[in-house]
Parts: structure tokens; C-alpha cells; sequence
């Protein structure tokens, strides 16, 4: 089992109110990330739950039991550092076996535990090696063995990935993803990387200021982003006001068909991701898209990124062609089942 | 650096060391030396079989004093130091400042006045001419350097090994002593041995503390230099710096290979 339930936290530090209301729950078997950017907070919850500090209020559920009185070295729930931390008086083998030895555990049952953790993290035949001479990405694959060897019910990933290059990063997460399918062990990954939570985990939970702005999916949170904020923190621009009325968004970028469910009259706000924006140059005769001028562009290798003036307002295209310069006349086009509306005030 | 070049300055450095350690070997093998003579004109054990039979007792004794005296001052400024310095390295708190002024303090004052100052004190507490009062005196010189080791050591610690352990299961006391110890062990050798060979090297307080009651190797150095027997004198400084040799063939050995870096 391993199920996490976080109620009504609020964490301070010093004077400074760092987390508040703070409400997340993750189901048992489940890989959840909870990302945010750097300072947002989010290690300093992985630590609430791993009981390395105490919260000022609210409570942390494991299986449905609280355990805001119990010391981390009893919580079920072990921290994976952005730093790997290993011992450096200790070999890999010593590394790994440190929390089953913790435990009391026999020689011989540690050493089995140990040399499955070791060919589930392919770390065999490095058991004798000393720390300092591992690689970065072996260091932090010993560092995830030595916490996934314990078979805590929840597994706390505070950026494991982070300090590594980004080949490596790639393959460390997918063997984590690997791990946890097959473990079915209960992760919360914490990341700033959005692309990296999307990728890795079931749901995301994503935290912007100490404030947990939407839990889901990661298609939901990326195609239905629950405010302006979480649409922009998943790279999305383009965000426009207009008013609906008999099922029509009329904006300064024109009238879209959104559909009879929205309601009529007030002012939303809506966007549309520059990638799902079409873009061409400017043909002669009749055309049906917006017309604009190139303001800039910038080249980002497979897209590029271009900047139109349509009127008084900027449209952020992301295109896979490279055809486009400054002062050029262009025409986009935004199919009106991209935009997204948000909810009214 | 170049190899012959480095081996040039290794060499120089070899000989500001070595060469006044090489008179003093001759001077404790020389039966007669007298100027304008460049060696001894007559060689001998005579020195050393005085330090080893006729004051062998003596010497033995204050032998076993200033070892018993500088490892119970060493041992003591390490249990003091190792929570000092972690505060000073680890925490910032009010007076932090202060506290460091106050650690030069002892180093900065002369070590007479401090011994003169703490003798008038010790003698009220029954603290003078005592083993006590001697190792009392030491820790004044000894202590703000073993906190210095250690407040440096403590200030490139990363408590995060701590955290960890305590989430692999390991509970305070076992973080201690099987986290905290081996990764600060390297510095507590270093303080410990700063600490030893100083208390072992002090003179003028154990002279003034112990009151020729307490005849540390220092002490009896300087009676034997006084009597102006100088091959007597040589072959017992070359006792009095053996430890000292033996600490730095230690600490050369055990702590250039405990190298913590690449891991943090």
C-alpha cells in the first residue's frame, strides 16, 4: 500500500509563510509529479512528508494513518535528494544496504535485497566500487537503489535528475518510469521541468507560489490549463480578452465559434498556443486568415519562433519552417477549436 | 611544474628543515666539539646512554607526563570543539563575532600574561600544581585552534547527509556516529594532533601552572639545557620532536588519501 494524503499544510519558515492550504492527495501505485518553479516550495513539502521538518499546520496521512508524531526514520516514506549524498566512506554495496542494515536486517537477506536493487538500477558490477568512482549518473542511480531497496510506500524524488546532462537525464527517467511500472511503488517526483513532469508521470500537480494551482492529467493540465498562469507556465502566450455572445468569442483577433456552452456577455480571457497557430505568407486574391506584418523571429532549431503585428496586437506563432523574416507579410490562422477559454471572474 | 625544478625546491625546503635537525644529531653523538672545528673530534654515546640509564627514569617520566598531559588536553578540546564548531560552521546566531574575537583572544595575548592572569585563579580553586590545572592552562592555547579546524570543517558540511540517513531509517544518535563522525574524521584528526603538539610543545605555562610539580618533557628540556651539558641537551630536543615527526608521517599518510572531494 502507499497512499498520501496532505491536509490543510502550511509550512512556515521563520516569520515567512511558505506553503498555505496546501491539499494533495496521491493514489496508491500512482507516479505523481508536483512541479513549480525553483522556490515555489516543493522540497521543502517532500521534507514535511519525509518528516525532516515539521509543519505549522495541517497533517500528513500515509495509508490513512497521520504521522505528523512520527520520527522520518520511522515514516514509510523515504527522500531521494537532488544531490545523490552518498556516504563517501562507504562503497556502493555499503551505500545501498545503509537502511536495510538500519532495519536490523540479516546479512544474507540485505545481500539478496541488495543485489536485485543493484540489477533493477543496472548497477551490477560496480557493488565494490568506492563513490568517488562513479560517474554522475551512476551516483544518482545508487542513490535511487539505496532508497528503493527499503520498498518504502512512498518514494519522495526531490529533482534527481537535475544535476545530470541531458542524454543521461533522458535515460535516468526512463528508468524510473521502468521502476515504477514495475514496482508499482507510490512516487511523488518533484520537478521544475514541465516537460520532464508531463513525460514522467500519471498526474501532475503543479505549485506557483506556494499555492497548488491545478492537479491532473498531464494532458489536461496542458490542454486545459486551469488559469492564464498555469497556461503560461506550460509556455503558453497568446492570451486574448473577448466577450461570447450567441456562442461566438468576439476579440480583437477576431469572431471564433467556441460553442452555445459558454455563456454569453462576459469578458474572457482566452489563448491559443503558438504552435497551433498556422502561419503563411501572404497570398494574393481572396484569403480567410489574419493578416500581419513579421516583427521578429527566432530560430530554435526543428521550430521557430515568430512574432506577428496583427493590428494592435502580437501573435506568438511557433512554426516548423524556417521561411520567415522581419518586415514580411504573413497571414495566420487560428482554428477556433484550439482556443481556450477560461472560466469568468 | 617541472620535475627537475620541483625536485629543486623540494630539495631546498628539504634542507631548511632537515639542517638544523643534522646539528642537533651531531651534537648528540659528539663526546668533544670545540670551536673552530667544523665536526666533532670525538664521537660517542655518551648522550645518549645519560638519557637512557643514568636519567632514563627521569626522562621516562616526563615522557609519560607530557603524553598523558597532551592527549587527555587533546582529547578534551576535540569533545569541545566538535559541537562549536559545528555551531559556528552550520548556524547563524547573535555574537557570532564576538565568539570568534574572543577564540583569538588567547593566541593574540601574550601566553605568559594569560598563564600569570590564570595562576592567581588556579591557586584559589587548588587547581595549581596539578595535572588539572596543567591541562587547564594548555586548553587555553589549545582549544580556540581545535574549534578553528572545526569550524572550517563544519562550514563545507553538508547537513543534507544527515537528512538522508535519518530518511533511510538511521535515528539521531546513529547519525551521529555512524554519518556525522567518519565525514568530519578527517578534521578531528587534524584538530586533535594541532591540539596534542601544542599542549606537547608548551613550557612556560606547565612551568608556571604545575610549578616544576609537574615535569612535562618541556620542563626537563630546559633544567638539562641550563646545565649547559649540550650533547645531553641535543639527544633529548631530538626526543622532544619525535613525536612530532611521527604526527606529521601520520597525518601525511592517513589523511592524503581520505580526500572527500568529487562526492559532495
Amino acid at each position: 500500500m502507499g497512499e498520501l494524503d496532505l491536509k490543510n499544510l502550511r509550512i512556515d519558515y521563520g516569520a515567512r509563510m511558505i506553503i498555505r492550504d496546501f491539499n494533495l492527495a496521491v493514489r496508491n501505485g500512482e507516479m505523481m509529479s508536483l512541479l513549480g518553479p525553483s522556490g515555489a516550495g516543493k522540497t521543502t513539502i517532500l521534507k514535511a512528508i519525509a518528516g525532516l521538518l515539521a509543519p505549522a499546520a495541517g497533517d500528513i496521512l500515509i495509508d490513512g494513518q497521520s504521522v505528523r508524531d512520527v520520527p522520518p526514520e520511522k515514516r514509510d516514506a523515504v527522500m531521494v535528494f537532488q544531490k545523490p549524498l552518498l556516504f563517501p566512506f562507504m562503497n556502493v554495496a555499503q551505500n545501498i544496504g545503509f537502511g536495510l542494515r538500519m532495519q536490523g536486517q540479516p546479512g544474507r537477506e540485505a545481500r539478496r535485497h541488495i543485489g536485485a536493487i543493484l540489477a533493477l538500477t543496472q548497477l551490477e558490477g560496480l557493488e565494490h566500487r568506492k563513490v568517488h568512482e562513479l560517474s554522475g549518473g551512476q551516483q544518482q542511480r545508487v542513490a535511487l537503489a539505496r532508497a528503493l531497496v527499503l520498498k518504502p510506500s512512498v518514494l519522495l524524488l526531490d529533482e534527481p535528475l537535475s544535476n545530470l546532462d541531458a542524454n543521461l537525464r533522458q535515460r535516468m527517467r526512463e528508468l524510473i518510469q521502468t521502476i515504477q511500472s514495475e514496482t508499482r511503488m507510490t512516487m511523488l517526483f518533484v520537478t521544475h521541468d514541465q516537460s520532464e513532469a508531463l513525460m514522467i508521470s500519471h498526474r501532475v500537480a503543479l505549485l506557483l507560489e506556494g499555492r497548488l494551482r491545478q492537479v491532473g492529467a498531464p494532458r489536461e493540465l496542458f490542454y486545459q490549463p486551469a488559469d492564464p498562469e498555469v497556461a503560461r507556465f506550460f509556455g503558453g502566450r497568446n492570451f486574448f480578452q473577448g466577450h461570447v455572445r450567441d456562442g461566438k468569442l468576439h476579440s480583437d483577433l477576431g469572431v471564433f465559434p467556441v460553442g452555445p456552452q459558454n455563456g454569453n456577455g462576459h469578458v474572457r480571457t482566452a489563448t491559443i498556443r503558438p504552435e497551433d497557430i498556422r502561419i503563411a505568407p501572404r497570398a494574393t486574391g481572396q484569403s480567410r486568415g489574419l493578416r500581419g506584418r513579421v516583427v521578429k523571429t527566432r530560430f530554435e532549431g526543428s521550430s521557430t519562433r515568430v512574432v506577428v503585428a496583427c493590428g494592435a496586437n502580437e501573435v506568438m506563432v511557433l512554426t516548423p519552417e524556417d521561411a520567415f523574416r522581419p518586415g514580411q507579410e504573413v497571414e495566420i490562422t487560428v482554428p477556433p477549436e484550439k482556443i481556450r477559454l477560461f472560466p469568468g471572474d | 611544474m617541472k620535475k627537475s625544478s620541483r625536485r629543486f625546491f623540494g630539495s631546498i625546503v628539504g634542507a631548511t628543515v632537515g639542517l638544523p635537525f643534522l646539528s642537533l644529531v651531531l651534537w648528540s653523538f659528539a663526546e668533544r666539539w670545540f670551536y673552530p672545528a667544523l665536526w666533532p673530534q670525538a664521537w660517542g654515546l655518551r648522550a645518549w646512554r645519560y638519557i637512557t640509564s643514568t636519567a632514563g627514569f627521569q626522562v621516562m617520566t616526563a615522557i609519560g607526563h607530557s603524553v598523558v598531559v597532551a592527549a587527555v588536553t587533546a582529547a578534551i578540546a576535540v569533545v569541545i570543539a566538535v559541537p562549536a564548531g559545528r555551531a559556528l560552521g552550520q548556524y547563524d546566531f547573535k555574537g557570532k563575532d564576538l565568539v570568534s574575537v574572543l577564540l583569538t583572544l588567547p593566541i593574540i595575548v601574550p601566553p605568559l600574561c594569560v598563564a600569570m592572569g590564570l595562576h592567581l585563579w588556579f591557586i584559589r580553586l587548588g587547581l595549581a600544581e596539578t595535572y588539572a590545572g596543567v591541562i587547564g592552562v594548555h586548553l587555553t592555547f589549545c582549544l580556540p585552534y581545535a574549534i578553528f579546524v572545526l569550524w572550517g570543517v563544519f562550514a563545507n558540511y553538508n547537513p543534507d547527509f544527515e537528512d538522508q540517513a535519518r530518511s533511510l531509517g538511521a535515528s539521531r544518535a546513529v547519525v551521529m556516529a555512524r554519518v556525522m563522525l567518519p565525514m568530519i574524521l578527517p578534521g578531528i584528526s587534524v584538530a586533535a594532533l594541532f591540539a596534542f603538539l601544542l599542549s606537547w610543545s608548551q613550557y612556560l605555562s606547565t612551568l608556571i601552572i604545575g610549578g616544576g610539580r609537574v615535569t612535562t618533557l618541556p620542563v626537563l628540556l630546559f633544567a638539562l639545557m641550563g646545565s649547559g651539558d649540550r650533547p645531553v641537551a641535543a639527544a633529548v630536543s631530538l626526543v622532544f620532536v619525535a613525536p612530532a615527526f611521527i604526527a606529521l608521517l601520520f597525518s601525511a599518510r592517513h589523511l592524503g588519501n581520505r580526500s572527500l572531494a568529487g562526492v559532495r
